[in-house]
């Protein structure tokens, strides 16, 4: 278990530990280089209430109904 | 496609001789038998940049057979780099050293598993198809910033027996990002041959042409080895522990995650009440520039060809015996005045085929597309559907031909549908004469009127057909990757422009002349005996007679009179023409200000009362109302036809019209009851 991403603080290592629960979704974001157990952090709020995700140099923004299916825990 | 069988290509056509070559293009078509090289990669990876540096002016554009996705495909003569010109004085044979190469840039894909009907495509063409039937040898772009999330597809294939060279891009924004790729390290851990290119600035294309003759010429690699079992999780898991070990081996270390300027500029841009702000800005700034700096242009090319041109034609028909002939019509009113209106279109779209490109190079159209993501996914449009919309307030045919921002074709169609009822500026000089007509002090309020009207159909429509025809199209959720920023290239911008305006020429440019030349040729033929072909007043031609005709139709919505409908049927051709269409069916002078309509005014009003039984105020705004939801123009029409084909032009028309009579009808009724 972890935290939800939309209470994840910004700037913090953290690490994947829920992808949710839709495959297409989990999939796509798997494509992208953010898998469970990967690294990642957010780095900055986006309108709309998403957040900006950067994983292994990719910079990924996610709309806020995705950052409340995913959960990660501080620390890489 | 074109189909090649790689085993039966003469091997003269893939090796090239050792004397020395220039590259040159004489402008032929690539042959059937030439090798077909498919470029593939991830959104953003410079694959199209790439497209266009390699095919130059060459290129054909459109929809792939039985789909509405669109491919681009070239003609690629590429020169080994081994056998390129050194000398101060060519002397060498062009043919000597070059492959003719057929290059189709397919849809932008992350993976082999579709999301979209463009990614299907993608990997129907790459790995659906028998072996004979393939693409002989494919480029993959992938993003040296951002290699992990590159790499996935190029695992998948590496899982078939299928020749591929990988084109690094962006080394540029990786090193800066301190990611150094080993490039030797990272070939021989893929597998295939790897290049470095930065196709913006053309750096690294002999090399990849080398490296791609070399692929030509060599059997397919064997297949990567995966796991034996079927589970597709485990594939997965095993691809993902081979990107990881490629890209440890090839930069020695773990991607770097550190901010970039990219980040910080993308920490207002992409913000909340700030982010927006900008995109409130750079959509103004497009506006303005495609309605206001392209406008003096258009008037400029439309006084030109309605001035000395049509004159010039005029004084040589006299001087050949045809003056005040049928024929002097035809070439005057006919030709000229749709070629002249063609060409007015010209510098409003090469400004908003400039701007797109320069939007779409900085990586701004990305950011544009997560800032309005929340307000368009409530009509089921991904966020930079706004974009085109926006821009169709000012003139709906670029912003149709806008609409390629749109990554997936079902999007495109539908955005494309929506677009004809946003009002632009033609529609607006109209409803200002109209308003000084019928409303007087409230005028502007009725203006104002049409285009909050305007924003509400798009809604409705837009949800409609979302419940409806678009009912089965998921709403993915917003995931999107953001490409570092770039300084747009001026060559780039250039070259993107001018292909995608001389599509427009091309494709448009034959719908819109015939249909004026028709329109002048309906307006010509005498119905009534006695009158001579094109000395024909409007009311005695078969465009009268038609008008007529139709005119019972719109009497529900209190504006069945000929002199209205005809002006209808000449809108449908260009807005811009409705009031001298009304000027010229009432025989009185065109005013010069529109919102001082003097006796065309009083003309109009008189015939709105009549064909409304004393109701002219809600008939006006009936009228006001069809003006604007039915067809907009026949040059939307055409750049409809382009970019979403027939069927779904001729579905748009038939909605816009129904729309229209529908709400012209509510209007009228209801506003009867109270004015």
């Amino acid at each position: 278990m972890g935290i939800n991403l939309a209470a994840a603080p910004l700037g913090t290592p953290l690490t994947l530990t829920h992808a949710g629960n839709d495959q297409a979704v989990a999939h796509r974001l798997a494509r992208l280089g953010l898998r469970v157990g990967v690294a990642f952090s957010l780095i900055s709020r986006t309108a709309g209430g998403g957040r900006v995700a950067v994983v292994a140099g990719t910079r990924i923004a996610l709309g806020k109904p995705i950052l409340n299916q995913l959960q990660a825990k501080v620390g890489a | 496609m074109s189909v090649t069988d790689r085993t039966s290509l003469p091997l003269s056509l893939i090796t090239p001789s050792a004397k020395a070559c220039c590259r040159t293009d004489t402008g032929r078509g690539a042959a059937p038998t030439d090798p077909v090289v498919a470029l593939v990669g991830a959104p953003n990876t410079g694959k199209s940049t790439l497209f266009n540096a390699l095919t130059g002016a060459g290129v054909t554009m459109g929809n792939w057979p039985g789909t509405t996705v669109e491919v681009s495909r070239g003609l690629w003569r590429s020169t080994a780099a081994e056998v390129a010109c050194d000398c101060e004085t060519c002397t060498c044979d062009d043919a000597d050293g070059r492959l003719d190469i057929t290059l189709i840039d397919l849809p932008g894909t992350y993976s082999l598993d579709p999301h979209s009907p463009d990614e299907a495509l993608t990997r129907e063409l790459l790995v659906g198809k028998p072996a004979a039937e393939r693409p002989d040898l494919s480029v993959v772009t992938c993003d040296a910033a951002r290699l992990t999330s590159c790499l996935y597809l190029v695992a998948q294939l590496r899982e078939q027996k299928l020749p591929m060279v990988v084109a690094l891009t962006m080394g540029d924004v990786a090193a800066k990002r301190g990611v150094h790729i080993d490039v030797s390290a990272l070939a021989r851990e893929l597998g295939c041959p790897v290049v470095e290119i930065d196709p913006r600035r053309r750096g690294g294309l002999m090399a990849l042409a080398e490296a791609v003759r070399d692929g030509l010429g060599r059997p397919a690699p064997a297949p990567r080895a995966t796991p034996l079992d079927d589970d597709d999780l485990a594939l997965e898991d095993d691809r993902f522990a081979w990107i990881a070990h490629v890209v440890d081996a090839a930069t020695g270390a773990a991607a770097q995650n550190a901010r970039t300027w990219s980040d910080r500029v993308d920490r207002w841009v992409t913000a909340p009440v700030v982010g927006p702000l900008i995109f409130l800005a750079v959509m103004w700034l497009v506006f303005q520039l495609t309605t206001t700096v392209a406008a003096p242009l258009q008037d400029l090319l439309d006084d030109v060809f309605s001035g000395p041109v049509s004159q010039g034609a005029i004084v040589l028909l006299s001087a050949i015996g045809l003056g005040g002939s049928w024929v002097q019509g035809l070439v005057v009113d006919g030709l000229i005045a749709g070629v002249g209106m063609l060409l007015t279109f010209v510098p409003l779209m090469t400004l908003m085929f400039a701007l797109l490109a320069i939007l779409e190079d900085s990586g701004y159209l990305a950011r544009a597309a997560v800032v309005t993501d929340r307000l368009m996914r409530s009509i089921g449009l991904p966020g930079r559907a706004f974009l085109p919309l926006i821009v169709g307030y000012g003139c709906n045919v670029p912003a149709i031909s806008g609409t390629r921002i749109l990554p997936n074709a079902r999007q495109r169609i539908l955005t494309a549908l929506l677009v004809p009822f946003t009002s632009c500026t033609a529609r607006l000089t109209v409803f200002v004469m109209m308003g000084a007509i019928f409303f007087g002090p409230y005028a502007g309020t009725a203006v104002f009127a049409m285009y909050v009207t305007s924003i509400l159909i798009i809604i409705v429509v837009g949800l409609g057909l979302r419940s409806t025809l678009w009912r089965k199209e998921p709403i993915d959720p917003l995931v999107i990757d953001l490409p570092a920023y770039q300084v747009p290239t001026i060559r780039l911008t250039a070259s993107v422009t001018w292909l995608r305006l001389k599509g427009f020429l091309q494709t448009a440019g034959g719908i819109i002349v015939i249909t004026v030349a028709a329109v002048w040729l309906l307006q010509s033929v005498p119905v009534t005996p006695g009158k001579n072909f094109a000395e024909v007043p409007v009311s005695d031609s078969v465009y009268g007679v038609v008008s007529s005709g139709i005119a019972p139709v719109f009497a529900p919505a209190g504006f069945g009179s000929w002199e209205s409908a005809s002006t209808l049927l000449v809108g449908f051709v260009a807005k811009e023409a409705v009031i001298s269409s009304w000027a010229q069916t009432y025989a009185v002078a065109e005013p010069d200000n529109h919102a001082a309509p003097g006796d065309l005014g009083a003309a109009v009003f008189q015939t709105f009362t009549e064909s409304s039984g004393g109701h002219p105020v809600p008939a006006a705004l009936a009228f006001m109302v069809f003006l604007m939801a039915y067809t907009p123009c026949v040059a939307t029409l055409a750049a409809q036809w382009r970019e979403i084909g027939p069927r779904w032009t001729l579905f748009g028309v038939g909605m816009q019209l129904v729309v229209a009579w529908t709400l012209a009808v509510a209007v009228f009724q209801v506003g009867r009851l109270f004015l």
